[in-house]
């Protein structure tokens, strides 16, 4: 498939922006609105326009499979911590009367976890159609 | 003919239905959840994004089944798409 240059051009200037960005809707999830899966999937699409910049580079899917898994049982790990500090499980792991911006540690890594996860499972989705296409 | 007769009056039937039903939940709306989750929220869970308190707070045992969805989904398409002689 031929990719016209103005596009492979635009994507080179784009690419970074749109990391920055996902990464903001990531972190910021408990702040602004966004979150875990709208920020993965802002990611995966920085990793969709790569393809554009480098259509040739073969990559490593087996990683990305591995990282995924990987990234499940941390957030089923981080989430079941609850049951040996407040002796409930699935909810925060910080008692329940600490300070509310001590809470919001625990949103944050949540939602990075869950937006690693997912970003990870949408490049896979994409990468095996392409592959397959090839 | 008759099968678009019919078509058309399953239509109707489920406008009329779905009408009358949405006219009668609008005029006694439960809100105590509503209420408790805007007063208690902030303190709770530490997020002033409400959505974020409840699908990572109240409600992760759901949050986790729906990250586990892209899992089952991306391993079936791989396992569908995969060459006859290569292990992932």
């Amino acid at each position: 498939m031929k990719t016209s240059q103005i596009l492979i051009c635009i994507s080179r200037v784009l690419f970074p922006f749109i990391v920055l960005y996902g990464f903001y809707i990531t972190i910021n999830g408990h702040l602004t609105p966004g979150g875990g899966f709208q920020g993965g999937a802002i990611l995966a699409t920085a990793v969709l326009l790569s393809y554009f910049i480098q259509p040739e580079k073969i990559r490593n899917l087996n990683l990305l499979i591995k990282l995924e898994k990987y990234m499940f049982i941390v957030i089923l790990i981080v989430s079941s911590i609850s049951l040996f500090t407040r002796g409930e499980i699935f909810t925060n792991f910080l008692p329940i009367n600490s300070s509310i911006n001590l809470k919001s540690l625990f949103l944050t890594i949540l939602n990075l976890f869950i937006g690693i996860k997912v970003s990870t499972g949408l490049v896979l989705v994409f990468s095996t159609f392409i592959e397959e296409g090839k | 003919m008759i099968k678009k007769c019919m078509l058309i009056f399953m239509l109707t039937i489920l406008l009329v239905v779905f009408s009358r039903t949405s006219f009668q939940a609008i005029q006694n709306i439960d809100t105590s959840s509503k209420d408790y989750y805007l007063k208690n929220t902030y303190s709770d869970t530490g997020s002033k994004n409400i959505v974020t308190g409840i699908y990572l707070d109240y409600r992760l045992f759901d949050s986790i089944f729906e990250a586990s969805i892209l899992i089952i989904a991306v391993s079936g398409i791989i396992f569908m798409s995969k060459k006859d002689d290569e292990v992932v």
